[in-house]
């Protein structure tokens, strides 16, 4: 089976793994104890920290909290700091940001405003600069769009924003960039989502990356772990694994970025354009190519290659509830229903091979030939 | 003093010198649904007593009785010693306190001391004693205490009657194949024939890769709340999808859903007749969608050519079908918005009254036993 749905999730790497596993079996003791066994692992928590942090940003400025998953982050940084007045955010977030967004409203905390997105998928920073007010309390700006790969300059955005309200807190989702794309965070950046399994971690293990300085409210309360800021006893071995799979991408994460950007090239070119319109734009992640095969459906083609032996994702659900029929995403970049139909949203891991890329465009050019001939 | 559920049951009174068989359905069916709860079951002329079961298993176990056909209605009863003193404080439990009320006794045991009037008259009188706030009134009471005295000198004390599922046992009446698709009716239609004593087989057609693993799972689930009325299930799929190619490719646009559904009957016949099914099962309710017209009924039913086909909800409104996926528990799983086989392919207007003359002329076009043939080779069964 060929896998390139790397987004949803990456497979969990191996040597991590086995050398985490230590902390399943032997080292499995509650760090919050006070005995040497349970208590030593605080210090392997330290560690931890200190290597996931340092591959985006400076110790010296920031810090990070352990969570559950991205989503978690996330949904801490909105409704921790979401306050009166409004909260911006753009048209091409994550769930786990969008949906809080509208639930702000729901709980009548603040309006949230969306800025639109341009034709790439990325957001269209003046306009998300004439949102902030004085009255915004909450900033949120994908890092990298998941469903399209287009690239936000954050850092850039950060800085503008505190410019024009040194108040509003900065927050990112980064979890599509975070060991992927080289990067570090500037100040002006006060919150930072990651995730472990999109890098070869685990499911169940994320982070939210703070300024030090910022007083983060607790979104989970109870046994004070993480400071306070996130109670429920650690996931050790998780966080493990995730600090030693995240040491391995960041070492290799130049030479990764090169070669997943000629696996997307090369995928792309062997498509068949008759059939395939990209909508990744060329400055986007590497990571990631989103396509529309127009007037196809793009899960019947899943499906499809799927039986021919290659996995990728899809921009659309199966659905015949038309509200949740389309991406909202491919939608707010301004293609119409018809392409937001028949996306396919082909991702790549650097442990993807050049047969695996040649013959995954073989078949999503099979498949879609076939499915054109069907439909006709 | 120990928990006890009654059931009683309806229909089966009628049934003459065959009342052994259907009593004795009805017991396996019970004792079925009550599998993997700890329990004895007491059989007593006309009704069945469920004991010695733990406390916290009381709602689960009406739960499940409530499902099964048969059951006329229930009740939570107390057993207890059957001297007036006890039968009184049991009473306690069941009485309100305020309201009007009236005492129901009935012996069982024809040696107890008192008559069955005396006995409502006495447990009447200590009642009234205990809450100042009741009346009696015997003609149109608010409820009603009832006593029933054992021949183990025991007796039970229970106040309401729970509605059981009525109908009749389930496989008392055969067995048919429903045509399940997966939207709200067709449940609704399977429960129906259940309730009168048939067993139900399902037939699911999906157009896999058109439809997707989702909506498979949903049939699934809605077999799942199916089986715990029809007693267990078997949930066969077909693959439609060449099918539906072929008429796209070859015939009018506007009868599709109309094609479609005649090649659905004829394979769900011959799948019957393999299953010795004795009828096929639909949802179909007249005039709903463009297919179930009298005109789209005609032309489905036409070319099936050996069992009946049953459409309980023929003269429905959707709205009492809809009342009834509800009751039986179906309709959240029946409304998730995955796609069946209809939609893939649909006509912006599908033909309302197909002329017979037209579909034949257009179904002529496709090479109807290789299609079934090639459909019939995708079929899976599904453990429910």
């Amino acid at each position: 089976m060929i896998y390139l749905d790397n987004a949803a999730t990456t497979k969990p790497d191996e040597e991590s793994f086995l050398k985490a596993r230590e902390f399943l079996t032997e080292k499995f003791y509650n760090p919050s104890a006070v005995y040497r066994e349970g208590h030593a692992l605080q210090s392997e928590l330290k560690k931890a920290r200190s290597a996931l942090l340092s591959g985006v940003a400076s110790e010296a400025d920031f810090e990070l909290v352990f969570t559950s998953c991205g989503t978690e982050s996330d949904n801490q940084a909105v409704f921790g700091f979401a306050r009166r007045g409004n909260a911006v955010t753009t048209a091409g977030e994550h769930s786990a940001v969008a949906t809080a967004f509208l639930e702000l409203k729901n709980r009548g905390i603040c309006e949230p405003r969306f800025a639109p997105l341009k034709k790439d998928g990325s957001v269209d920073e003046q306009a998300l600069l004439s949102l902030v007010d004085e009255k915004t309390s909450f900033v949120s700006v994908i890092h990298v769009n998941n469903e399209t790969g287009s690239v936000n300059d954050i850092n850039a955005l950060a800085k503008a924003v505190k410019k024009k309200n040194p108040r509003a807190i900065f927050h990112s989702d980064g979890v599509q960039a975070y060991g992927k794309i080289p990067f570090r965070l500037v100040k002006e950046v006060d919150l930072y989502s990651v995730s472990a399994h999109k890098i070869g971690g685990l499911k169940g293990v994320g982070a939210l990356i703070k300024r030090k300085t910022l007083v983060l409210p607790a979104y989970i309360i109870g046994g004070g772990q993480e400071n306070g800021r996130r109670s429920g006893t650690e996931n050790t071995f998780g966080i493990k694994q995730f600090e030693y799979a995240a040491i391995k991408k960041f070492a290799s994460m130049k030479a990764d970025y090169e070669r997943v950007l000629s696996y997307r090239e090369t995928f792309f070119k062997s498509l068949d354009r008759g059939i395939y319109t990209r909508l990744s734009p060329e400055n986007g992640s590497p990571y990631i190519l989103s396509v529309a095969a127009k007037g196809l459906r793009g899960e019947v083609l899943l499906h499809m290659a799927n039986d021919k032996g290659l996995i990728v994702g899809t921009g659309s659900a199966c659905s015949s509830n038309s509200k949740n029929r389309y991406s909202r995403v491919i939608l707010a970049c301004g293609h119409d229903e018809q392409t937001a139909d028949g996306v396919l949203r082909i991702s790549f891991s650097p442990e993807t091979t050049e047969e695996e890329i040649e013959k995954g465009a073989e078949i999503l050019n099979e498949v879609g030939r076939d499915l054109a001939r069907r439909m006709k | 003093m120990n928990k006890v559920i009654i059931i009683r049951y309806a229909e089966i009174w009628l049934k003459g010198k065959n009342r052994g068989y259907f009593e004795r359905m009805f017991e396996t069916n019970l004792k079925a649904a009550l599998k993997g709860i700890d329990h004895k079951f007491v059989k007593q002329c006309g009704r069945y007593l469920i004991e010695e079961f733990a406390e916290y298993e009381t709602e689960e176990i009406v739960e499940r009785l409530k499902k099964v056909f048969g059951v006329h209605t229930l009740s939570l009863a107390y057993e207890t010693d059957a001297d007036m003193n006890s039968i009184f404080e049991t009473a306690k439990l069941v009485c309100k306190e305020e309201g009007t009320f009236k005492v129901e006794s009935h012996r069982g045991d024809k040696r107890y001391p008192k008559t069955s009037v005396e006995i409502s008259r006495e447990l009447g009188g200590m009642l009234l004693g205990a809450f100042y706030k009741l009346k009696v009134d015997v003609h149109n009471p608010d409820f009603i205490v009832r006593v029933d005295i054992r021949e183990n000198g025991k007796a039970l004390v229970f106040g309401e009657f729970i509605e059981g599922a009525n109908g009749m046992p389930v496989g008392m009446a055969g067995k048919g194949l429903l045509l399940l698709s997966g939207g709200i009716d067709s449940p609704v239609a399977g429960y129906m024939m259940a309730k009168r004593g048939m067993r139900v087989d399902c037939l699911h057609f999906h157009s896999y890769p058109y439809t997707n693993e989702q909506a498979k799972e949903k049939v699934v689930e809605l077999a799942n709340i199916l089986s715990q009325y029809t007693c267990g299930t078997n949930l066969y799929t077909v693959s439609v999808t060449h099918i539906q190619e072929s008429i796209h490719e070859h015939c009018k646009a506007e009868l599709m859903i109309t094609l479609l559904r005649r090649f659905m009957y004829r394979i769900a016949e011959r799948l019957a007749l393999r299953k010795s099914a004795q009828c096929l099962i639909t949802g179909e309710s007249l005039g709903q969608v463009a297919s179930q017209t009298i005109e789209g009924v005609t032309s489905s039913n036409s070319v099936v050519e050996k069992l009946p086909v049953l459409r309980p909800l023929i003269g429905f409104d959707k709205n009492e079908i809809i009342d009834r996926s509800v009751k039986m528990g179906a309709y959240e799983t029946s409304i998730l918005p995955f796609e069946d086989c209809c939609t893939v392919f649909l006509p912006d207007f599908p033909a309302i009254k197909p002329k017979l003359s037209d579909i034949l002329a257009e179904e002529s076009k496709l090479d109807v036993e290789g299609l079934i043939k090639e459909a019939f080779e995708s079929l899976e069964k599904i453990e429910i």
